[in-house]
């Protein structure tokens, strides 16, 4: 009794304190100093928890995640989220649970996509949702903070591009030089001929050692031979015109190996532009160089990467990552870190899980705790979990030297540690053991409930059993081509009215039907019994509807099966009204029938008590 | 001038410098104190009403008003900038896609009227922080804008507060979102005049034990309150249910002349359930739900002495909510105020380079841009039927241009040339004293010493912007002194000719008259880029995107010069890296290209190879289409970054590019417009089927 009385108030103390929690805050002028203590923290953690403040979710309801959206559609809308909207603040927590204790170091990184090198990266606009963004200044959000002084970044596939076309020279290992393959050419010997005499006469006029230091003579020698001191040695430069010169004289220069050293210098804007060989004294002058030019390729990466140095550490430590919304959260990353996003979720699966192999998703997690729809916000998951789980978790934060910020938002990442140590201990998951590696029970039983690339594809999902386990009562599942969707009817429809119109209109309604609103002007139509989806698509497009059907539809009424929808979200036609999206996939885009078998197997999830009818609130 | 004293402007001119687009990062900064001595009234929705009444008072006194916008960005994608090869159409849908996607940060309105008595102006500079926050729903795309990196930057640079922006920025409602939320204000009031309390009441069948005994206790509490009231009826009232003391969830006050209950700490079923009773039950009460001010509803029990009593009640209740609402979209209305004020008061605008600014006000508060400029010029001459820009100004008068020699004529550069003695007053030197003199009145302090203020803060432009107007005035003649105060600026002889002239394009020198709608060129400009324009004839240009990254324009002229002959290759220009422009030097040859690009690509034979162009067609992705596909691709609302992607997006497949090649005439356009429209609607009625196939068969058949 005792001990459960302290472990209460300890809990108390920890709701009490909130407020108080320190979290690191880090803009762009402090960005360099904090890395090497946040690579410390990574390595000690066994988990790393990351939330982002963006500046925009969906500004049309319908663009929003839905029951009734598949996999691919799912991808789809968080695809256009992540190409458009742009990450304000980037909350990052490395943590650790020992004996239900929290260890945990909780970051927030301002960030804005400022131009540093004036190329136009990473990004020349993005949009802003007008009620999130108040939303966000009314939690107390500092946009000057992140415009003033956010840490700017490039992408995996923004520096390699922004490489080229800054031009910064790159040392070729002299091991990745490959053979050219087809024949020299007359043209080609010629060049090599012409080249090589030149190196060599070079290469003898540096050795003798009657140097000069006549000024005019220097400049002649720059003029007619390319040669320049490069630091304290000597180098010549040879003009390529083609990449294939380029092959050419990276293997002649391996001939002279023992002490030369090739270094390829870009023309802006693609291509190479030359070939600075550098002459060296010894072989240990030669390892000396190459490793200095090594050092100074990587500071220029530095000044490239900016903030995704943070994502190549956490990607390096292949540590687990939890997140609560993964699809978001990830697609947001992959298409700011890593590289636009791919068209279809199994590329956007594969190329993830090549960085990221292990992400837990804290929401799937708490599905798996009996009679509990998944909450929306990281917060009333907490809540729930607090008023119907005694899952006491001490939190440990270490304060930070600097951690005078005391900012009343950003405790995201921080809550997420703590719903998600809260969950698993709810499911008897015992966190504690982690970090010895052996725990190979624990590593499967997260692994299979929760690794994001799994759950993402539909080909290694067991979705059917888990679903059916948890909502047994009130989720009736439905094919997706059970479905139909309607619109063009007038005006301050209800869910209730239009299925009254419906039901006595054709003789499908006669079943078991629902009908849900995805926004204003559309509407789902649910048949519950297969194939009356099709017999109605067919009926209403047929000339021989009579009745009201035929009445409805000369009022403007149309109606488009699942695949259309699926179309819509393909095809990017994101108009704020899901009908004027239907009706475009329609006429500029007639369907090239392929409904595959791929995609009869889908299915969805169709949730009768999350039925929202939306004119009825 | 002293010679002295020009050497020690000149470092402060250069902080004027600036360069003409907003988004040039190669601004030489001025190190500006935040808190800038210059005296600016800045206006958030915490001051906004205070501010709005006297902006009225001096709006009305104005002789004229000068104004400024920022906004979050300027340019959608690269290739929606301002270029070489864009016709006067083109350019107005640039700025109306610019203006439709971007949002206005602030806004500076800086009222200057003539005091006769102290021989000056008094300017009163206002800064307008906007946000477009939803006060109350509004349908439509306002729901979200884009930001410029660049721009953003631009700003934070000059001190931008985006908190105060965010967080207290005026909200506004354009006039078509006002029609529309009145429309369902009507709606939702209009139903249900009748019966307000009808209709939330169902009686569903499944009704616990609980429920029953809660009705019957709720029963039985209203009985006993009906019946001591009317007991009490010829007593006077006492309100005395507190001895009783049985709850403090009723409490007795009086409504509308009635007593009322007030229902409080009820749950929503319970509150249904009493509505239930007290349907049933009691003829002579009512429920009604009042909204009492800040957005927290109150439930009340009305007692009503009889039927009619009763249809009383509900009206006016009815009217009170309506009116509630009314209240609401009228404070929704917001800074759209201040735009209502400029336009009733008919004042002469003054903006510099102000088409975007224009067009942003017409979006952002009157309604939707219009297609095309002619529609546009024809609704803002409705609104602002006097607008003036100071960079026209500057350009079209020659003793203006002389007395600007030749520098830049953006703001801070003309401000500081024009007006030193305002520009540098702090440092007071008898060779300033020749100008117009302005004071500046902020609340009630004028003062006529400051130092120079916040450049790029709204209201500081605007009064740079009007300074620039007054004196250029002053330089071509026009006494303030001894101008009568009735007379119009407008009118004098040598504003006339430059009143409602903006330009549609700075660069080019495209100007667009807003009183007739008609389009010229800068007649006084002398540079080569209008000889250049002269030469443009936009049929004979071809679109090529989609080819090699490789290939650049010098390659491309190259390799189809080798076809049509070097001459008939008049130019190839870049819209960005992902497409050229190649102007030919007859039009048949945009079609001759065309065809001979879809020969190409249909045979894949030997002697198709040795083409030279099969170096540009190579990578199958090349497409090429005339110049209509590219006002079609400028039209559209999306913008890829990219002009390939942009092409591909929009959906210019090559049978459309190939109709739009044979309107070779540029008078032809326009009713091939036409023709493309009714056969595009005849192709719906076909059916839906192969529309783009029909459409192309029925124009080719009409063309020839």
């Amino acid at each position: 009794m005792a001990s459960r009385f302290s472990s209460l108030q300890l809990q108390r103390r920890l709701y009490t304190t909130t407020n108080q929690w320190s979290v690191r805050q880090v803009r762009n002028s402090d960005f360099h100093s904090c890395l090497g203590e946040l690579k410390n923290h990574i390595s000690d953690s066994d988990f790393i928890a990351l939330s982002l403040q963006n500046t925009g979710s969906s500004s049309f309801p319908w663009h929003r995640l839905h029951p009734f959206d598949t996999h691919d559609t799912a991808y789809c809308k968080a695809k256009y989220a992540a190409e458009k909207f742009q990450i304000l603040q980037f909350a990052l927590c490395p943590f650790s649970v020992r004996e239900s204790n929290l260890i945990a170091h909780p970051y927030n990184f301002h960030l804005f996509p400022r131009d540093e090198l004036n190329i136009g990266m990473p990004s020349y606009s993005f949009s802003c949702q007008v009620s999130h963004l108040t939303s966000m200044a009314r939690e107390g959000f500092d946009f000057d903070a992140c415009i003033y002084d956010g840490i700017s970044y490039l992408s995996r596939a923004q520096e390699s591009i922004a490489k080229v076309r800054i031009g910064c020279p790159t040392l070729t290992p002299s091991t990745n030089v490959v053979k050219s393959s087809s024949k020299p050419s007359v043209a080609d010997s010629i060049f090599v001929q012409r080249v090589k005499s030149r190196v060599k006469n070079w290469k003898d006029a540096c050795n003798s050692s009657t140097k000069t230091n006549d000024a005019l003579l220097i400049v002649l020698e720059k003029l007619v031979v390319g040669s320049e001191p490069y630091g304290l040695r000597p180098s010549m430069t040879i003009d390529v015109c083609s990449e294939r010169q380029v092959l050419l004289v990276l293997e002649l220069l391996m001939e002279f190996s023992d002490d030369l050293v090739p270094v390829v210098i870009p023309a802006k804007g693609g291509g190479t532009r030359a070939i600075r060989a550098i002459l060296t004294s010894s072989k240990e002058d030669k390892i000396l160089l190459e490793k200095e030019l090594q050092k100074l390729e990587e500071e220029e990466n530095k000044k490239f990467c900016g903030f995704r140095e943070v994502i190549d550490m956490i990607s390096a430590s292949q540590k687990p990552i939890v997140s609560y919304s993964p699809l978001n959260d990830f697609t947001f990353i992959h298409s700011k870190f890593l590289a636009p996003l791919p068209t279809s979720i199994d590329e956007f699966a594969s190329s993830l899980h090549l960085v990221f192999p292990r992400v837990l998703d804290v929401k799937h997690l708490m599905s798996k705790i009996g009679g509990l729809s998944k909450p929306n916000s990281i917060a009333s998951a907490l809540s729930y979990l607090k008023n119907h789980y005694y899952a006491p978790i001490d939190l440990d934060i270490p304060v930070e030297a600097t951690g005078n910020d005391h900012k009343f938002h950003g405790h995201n990442a921080i809550r997420l540690c703590h719903l998600f140590a809260k969950v698993c201990s709810v499911l008897k998951i015992d966190l504690s053991g982690f970090q010895s590696n052996n725990n190979n029970c624990l590593a499967s039983m997260l692994d299979g409930c929760a690794n994001v690339p799994c759950s993402f594809s539909p080909y290694h999902c067991e979705r059917e059993d888990e679903d059916i386990k948890i909502w047994t009562k009130n989720v009736r599942k439905v094919s997706c081509r059970h479905l139909v969707f309607l619109w063009g009817f007038r005006d301050g429809m209800t869910a209730r009215l239009l299925k009254t119109a419906l039901e006595g209109s054709h003789e499908v309604f006669c079943e078991e039907f629902d009908v849900r609103f995805v926004d204003k002007k559309c509407a789902i139509v649910v048949f519950w019994e297969p194939g009356l989806s099709e017999t109605f698509l067919d009926a209403i497009n047929s000339d021989g509807i009579v009745g009201s059907l035929r009445e409805m539809v000369s009022e403007g009424l149309r109606a488009a099966g699942y695949e259309t929808y699926k179309r819509v979200c393909r095809l990017d036609l994101w108009e704020a009204d899901l009908a004027e999206s239907l009706e475009r996939a329609m006429l500029e885009h007639p369907s090239i029938s392929e409904a595959g078998p791929e995609t009869v197997r889908l299915d969805i999830n169709y949730s009768n008590d999350s039925l929202i009818y939306l004119n009825d609130l | 001038m002293d010679p002295s004293r020009s050497l020690s402007a000149l470092p402060r001119l250069l902080c004027f410098i600036k360069t003409a687009a907003y988004s040039s990062a190669a601004v030489t900064a001025p190190t500006i104190a935040s808190n800038s001595s210059f005296p600016l009234k800045n206006v958030t929705k915490l001051n906004f009403e205070a501010a709005l009444s006297e902006l009225r008072t001096h709006v009305r006194a104005a002789d004229f008003v000068a104004v400024d916008l920022e906004m979050t960005g300027i340019t959608s994608a690269p290739w929606r900038e301002s270029l070489e090869f864009d016709r006067f159409d083109i350019r107005y849908l640039k700025v109306k896609d610019s203006a439709e996607k971007f949002a206005v940060v602030q806004f500076g309105v800086c009222p200057f009227r003539w005091d006769s008595a102290k021989n000056s102006f008094v300017a009163h500079p206002h800064n307008f922080f906007v946000f477009p926050r939803h006060e109350i729903q509004v349908d439509g795309p306002s729901s979200e804008f884009l930001c410029q990196t660049t721009s953003m930057e631009f700003l934070a640079k000059y001190q931008f507060d985006f908190n105060a922006c965010i967080r207290e920025g005026i909200s506004y409602l354009s006039r078509a979102h006002e029609d529309a939320a009145r429309k369902r204000l009507n709606f939702a009031y209009g139903d249900e005049m009748s019966d307000a309390s009808s209709n939330v009441i169902r009686d569903k069948k499944r009704i616990g034990i609980a429920d029953v005994l809660f009705k019957e206790r709720m029963k039985n509490r209203l009985h006993e309150w009906r019946d001591r009231l009317l007991s009490e009826r010829n007593m006077e009232f006492q309100g005395q249910e507190g001895s009783n003391d049985y709850h403090r969830q009723f409490q007795t006050i009086f409504f509308k002349m009635r007593p009322a209950l007030t229902l409080s700490d009820f749950t929503s079923h319970q509150i249904r359930l009493i509505q239930l009773v007290i349907k049933k039950h009691f003829e002579d009460l009512c429920f009604v739900v009042v909204n009492d001010g800040d957005d927290s509803l109150q439930q009340l029990v009305v007692y009503v002495d009889s039927r009619d009593d009763k249809e009383l009640l509900m009206q006016e209740v009815n009217s009170d909510q309506k009116e509630a609402a009314e209240m609401k979209i009228q404070s929704a209305i917001g800074f759209r105020h201040v735009i209502d004020l400029l336009a009733s008061e008919k004042k002469l605008i003054i903006g510099h380079n102000c088409f975007l600014d224009i067009a942003h006000i017409h979006t952002k508060f009157i309604g939707s841009l219009p297609s095309t400029a002619e529609e546009f010029v024809s609704s803002i001459g409705k609104h602002f039927p006097y607008i003036m820009d100071t960079k026209i100004l500057l350009n079209g008068n020659s003793i203006l241009q002389r007395r600007m020699k030749k520098s830049s004529t953006s703001l801070s550069s003309a401000f500081g040339l024009l007006c030193p003695h305002i520009a540098f007053s702090s440092q007071s030197n008898p060779a300033f004293k020749s100008g117009v003199r302005v004071e500046v009145q902020v609340d009630d302090l004028r003062s006529s010493n400051w130092n120079s203020g916040d450049k790029h803060e709204a209201g500081y432009d605007a009064f740079m912007t009007g300074c620039v107007f007054a004196q250029a005035c002053n330089l071509i003649g026009i006494d303030f002194a001894l101008r009568s105060p009735s007379e119009n600026l407008v009118d004098n002889e040598n504003l006339q000719k430059h009143v409602n002239h903006l330009y549609l394009s700075w660069a080019s020198g495209d100007i667009i008259d807003l009183s007739t709608g008609n389009r010229m060129t800068e007649s006084l400009r002398s540079n080569r880029s209008k000889k250049y324009q002269a030469k443009i004839s936009f049929e004979n240009i071809v679109l090529i995107w989609g080819f090699p990254t490789n290939l650049n324009a010098r390659e491309i002229k190259e390799c189809i010069s080798k076809v049509f002959g070097l001459t008939n290759v008049v130019s190839v220009y870049h819209l960005d890296e992902s497409a050229v422009f190649v102007q030919f030097a007859k039009p048949e040859m945009v079609s001759e290209f065309l065809n001979l690009k879809e020969n190409l690509e249909r045979h894949d034979d030997p002697i198709s190879v040795l083409h030279p162009l099969t170096k540009l067609f190579e990578a199958r992705t090349t497409h090429a289409a005339g110049y209509e596909a590219y006002k079609k691709i400028c039209s559209s609302p999306i913008s890829k970054l990219l002009f390939g992607d942009q092409a591909e997006a929009v959906g210019i497949n090559r049978k459309m590019a190939l109709i739009k090649s044979e309107t070779v005439k540029s008078q032809m356009h326009e009713a091939v417009e036409m023709l493309n429209e009714t056969t595009e609607i005849q192709g719906m009625e076909m059916g839906v089927n192969d529309l783009s196939s029909t459409n192309y068969h029925s124009l080719r058949s009409s063309s020839m």
